[in-house]
């Protein structure tokens, strides 16, 4: 593998008169949980829709494994291995459980329209082999037994829960997740964090928005610290949290 | 007898364009309407093709059909890109246009006096004249496209097409093309209606604008709103009961010039109540 897993060089983003990004430059490492921090509007969000490409940067580039990831569109990004969770979940609230996760799995032919009328038969073996796939996803994140439900019925927790499960079934390896912990309840919480240990555990890779530095000290490998667009610091989380400059930014000192 | 069997061929062939409806609208969320048209394109297909001896019923079918989902398709290209509301417009634009070229393109269409004389279907060297006849073709079409149907919306692709009602941009980050499906959904929609017209073409013997303008549109609307949106039995009951409606104003004692306006008004109070009662229909699921 050619230079680190994960680099942004050098990203900048304007919005009319907001710079939202401004030179950031960070990288990941393989098999790490990376936390990315910083006040409100950060550019937080922003470093995610970049990476996955729901925005293209005014300069700079994202490279991941090598390839550049900036002029790519969102589509070939997941097929790469990468995919996003949304801070306001977007689940498809109509859709059982089981079905939000079903259309995160990837596929080739078997999401044709014309396939199950000129397919019918292979079409339903592919029907329950997806079935079977999100189900065996959704028993790891411990949902299996809430699968038939309408997602309105869920919890909170359980709902970004099931936000992690649906990226899961995406087969990516890099998981970028937005505040997967904001809202959660002391038990919630805990069935998110040892969720997330596990999936690092068993391989992949995460970037993570968080606010709670408590959270940042358990789950971080590395935190970056993002201020009006721009990275501040990037390096262990007890270095970064014990910083008082960064913390005076953090908790609304200087500006 | 022969005319209880009218009004269920006239269901049946609503029913077909009602599930193309409910996929486009229903199931996918593109609020289109301009349904009567691609309707209309089906029957004038049809009639123009029959009428002229051009080809025989199965071939005219088989080019309603294409051409259904070809125009449907060159609809949605650059309409689908456009969020929402906005396609409403751009389709109620291509409705407004349709109803323009089945009016003026004299020589082809018959313009406002419309095509009279469409051949009764003929399949296997047989005229179905009869509406006994009739109703076993139009029902072995119905329970293929029913089948269909049932087997599109169970399939992952409708899974998709559900999805893509409830949140596009996570259907994007999920790394799908939205788009792709769409373009799908609307070739797929095409088909059912463009099966429909031909078949309303054959069984009527005449055709002219005004059974595929913008209130075709609204009628073939208010059939999901009623019957249900996203489900088969919905396809079906909504146009069995609505176009029923018309048979019973028929043989109640009213003017027959009061009966076209009175059942306007109902078709529209049922809307409205079927809106503020049960937003579902009857057999749907929440619109």
């Amino acid at each position: 593998m050619s230079g680190p897993y994960l680099d942004v060089t050098g990203v900048s983003k304007r919005f009319g008169g907001l710079q939202a990004l401004d030179d950031c430059s960070f990288a990941i490492e393989p098999g790490q949980i990376t936390c990315l921090v910083g006040p409100n509007g950060a550019g937080k969000t922003s470093v995610f829709n970049v990476i996955t490409g729901f925005i293209r940067p005014d300069a700079g580039q994202v490279r991941f494994r090598g390839q550049v990831l900036t002029r790519m569109g969102s589509r070939r990004i997941v097929g790469l291995g990468i995919c996003r969770s949304f801070q306001n979940l977007r689940l498809f609230a109509d859709l059982s459980v089981l079905d939000n996760v079903t259309v995160y799995l990837p596929s080739r032919t078997d999401e044709n329209p014309f396939r199950p009328i000129l397919r019918p038969i292979r079409t339903e073996i592919e029907r329950k082999r997806r079935m079977a796939a999100a189900m065996s996803i959704l028993e790891e994140v411990g949902l299996a037994h809430r699968a038939r439900d309408a997602v309105r019925n869920l919890s909170y927790g359980e709902q970004k829960l099931l936000c992690v499960a649906r990226l899961m079934a995406s087969g990516a390896e890099l998981l970028l997740l937005d505040e997967p912990t904001s809202g959660l309840s002391a038990q919630a919480l805990e069935a998110m964090i040892a969720l997330v240990l596990r999936l690092k555990a068993a391989g992949r890779t995460f970037l993570v928005v968080e606010h709670n530095t408590r959270i940042v000290q358990r789950l971080a490998d590395s935190v970056v610290f993002l201020h009006q667009g721009h990275v501040l610091a990037q390096g262990e989380p007890a270095a970064i949290v014990a910083d008082p400059k960064l913390g005076e930014i953090y908790f609304g000192g200087a500006l | 007898m022969n005319f209880f069997l009218s009004y269920l061929a006239i269901a049946e062939i609503y029913a077909l364009a009602s599930m193309s409806t409910n996929l486009l609208v229903g199931v996918t969320g593109i609020f289109s309407v301009s349904q009567g048209a691609i309707f209309g394109i089906g029957a004038y297909t049809v009639g123009i093709l029959t009428l002229n001896d051009w080809a025989s019923f199965p071939v005219a079918m088989a080019a309603a059909l294409i051409l259904c989902a070809l125009t449907n398709l060159a609809v949605a290209l650059p309409a689908l890109r456009i969020a929402g509301d906005y396609f409403v417009v751009t389709s109620f634009g291509i409705q407004i246009a349709a109803t323009a070229v089945f009016m003026n393109l004299t020589d082809i269409t018959g313009g406002a006096s419309g095509l009279a004389g469409v051949p009764p279907p003929n399949v296997f060297g047989r005229d179905l004249d009869e509406p006994g006849a009739f109703i076993l073709l139009s029902s072995i079409v119905l329970a293929a496209a029913a089948l269909f149907f049932w087997l599109v919306l169970r399939s992952p692709f409708g899974r998709l097409i559900n999805a893509i009602r409830e949140d596009e941009l996570a259907v994007t980050a999920a790394g799908k093309s939205v788009l792709a499906a769409k373009v799908g959904v609307s070739a797929l929609s095409g088909m059912f209606v463009g099966l429909a017209g031909g078949l309303y073409a054959g069984f009527l013997s005449f055709i002219d604008p005004g059974s595929f303008d913008i209130d075709a549109s609204i009628l073939l609307l208010t059939m999901i709103v009623v019957g249900g949106a996203r489900t088969l039995a919905g396809s079906l009951i909504g146009p069995a009961l609505l176009t029923a409606l018309p048979q019973v104003l028929s043989v109640l004692p009213i003017p027959s010039d009061a009966a076209g306006p009175l059942r306007q008004i109902l078709y529209g109070l049922m809307l409205i109540a079927f809106m503020l009662f049960r937003p579902q229909g009857i057999a749907g699921r929440r619109l």
